[in-house]
């Protein structure tokens, strides 16, 4: 673990220091959670519920934390469980096999103002949502966030070589998508 | 990479940007909206624990209530009465049952000595003794009565 984040866990430890050490966390994780959260999410607003509650949640079990793990994973594995939870609240809300969610999200992500790509990073946006939604993870927090596989497997608590192979399937689904609709 | 250019060349060759926005200052109010809904969080968790409590509050009430009838009528029914019962019929059963053990323990050549123990004893009364039960027992008229018969 970094010294600056051992100094934020200890801080937290601390129930003097917690609330400004919280604070500091908060600030240094925020952008990266929220473009984790987003990826999965698409919507602006949906993103932002979900790293509130990310927060929130970390904020109420930070005296569960073991240091065997950096604070990033933890907060980043808090992070995509809230917004698979929250995925799945919206899909029963809205009557959604559990397993069609593409649609959805396609309409999530087409709906967003916040959305400013191109039409080939619509597209990729397309490809990616036809994915299995572990095929989605891995391939976002690989592509996008270039996480290392060993934190990516302590994130999603998968081994490395299904990780790889899962990236692999998903960039190859994503080439053909890409190469066959105009 | 290099792994990525095998696999999707298509894909390895696309421009890799963000295509999401947010809304202006968004990262800069970010930190104290969550510090606001937090505060929220403290405030609304103490009144569901008063009002935990007080939820709690008659159940427990009754159950202390319930607890204490069980203690003054079920414990002492159950232990003080079985006793007396016990006792009642002892008393009602202890001559019958208590000539007829001794009986039974005795054998027959104590019995028979007793008897006689018993039959030795009547006549040992002295004059006086005797003097005395029946003047105690019976009018002069009895006594001259009866030694007119004679």
């Amino acid at each position: 673990m970094p010294d600056s984040e051992q100094n934020i866990v200890a801080d937290l430890r601390d129930a003097n220091k917690r609330e400004l050490a919280f604070h500091v966390l908060v600030k240094t994780y925020q952008e990266r959670l929220y473009w984790h959260i987003r990826k999965i999410v698409l919507n602006h607003d949906d993103a932002d519920d979900v790293l509130q509650n990310t927060f929130l949640k970390a904020w109420r079990s930070i005296d569960k934390f073991r240091e065997e793990s950096s604070l990033f994973t933890w907060l980043y594995r808090i992070a995509t469980n809230e917004s698979i939870t929250f995925l799945n609240s919206k899909k029963r809300k809205s009557m959604l096999p559990l397993g069609e969610d593409s649609e959805y999200l396609m309409d999530n992500l087409m709906s967003d103002p916040f959305f400013s790509g191109d039409e080939i990073q619509l597209k990729l946006q397309q490809a990616i949502l036809r994915l299995p939604e572990k095929q989605r993870l891995v391939f976002n927090m690989k592509y996008f966030d270039e996480i290392k596989y060993d934190d990516m497997s302590k994130i999603l608590d998968t081994s490395v070589g299904a990780l790889k192979a899962s990236y692999h399937h998903a960039a190859k689904k994503i080439e053909e998508y890409i190469k066959n609709t105009d | 990479m290099d792994e990525l250019k095998n696999i999707a060349p298509e894909l390895s060759k696309l421009k890799k940007e963000q295509p999401f926005d947010t809304p202006d200052n968004y990262f800069d109010d970010f930190s104290a909206r969550l510090q606001m809904r937090i505060e929220a969080e403290k405030r609304v968790g103490d009144p569901k624990k008063i009002s935990f409590i007080q939820i709690l509050k008659p159940a427990l009430g009754l159950a202390a209530s319930f607890a204490i009838i069980f203690m003054l009528v079920y414990v002492p029914l159950k232990t003080f009465i079985p006793h007396q019962v016990a006792e009642a019929t002892e008393v009602y059963e202890d001559p019958d049952a208590r000539i007829l053990n001794y009986i039974e323990n005795i054998d027959e050549s104590s019995f028979i000595s007793l008897l006689n123990e018993s039959e030795n004893e009547e006549t040992t009364f002295s004059d006086e003794e005797l003097t005395l039960y029946v003047s105690a027992n019976f009018s002069d008229y009895e006594i001259y009565e009866n030694l007119e018969n004679k």
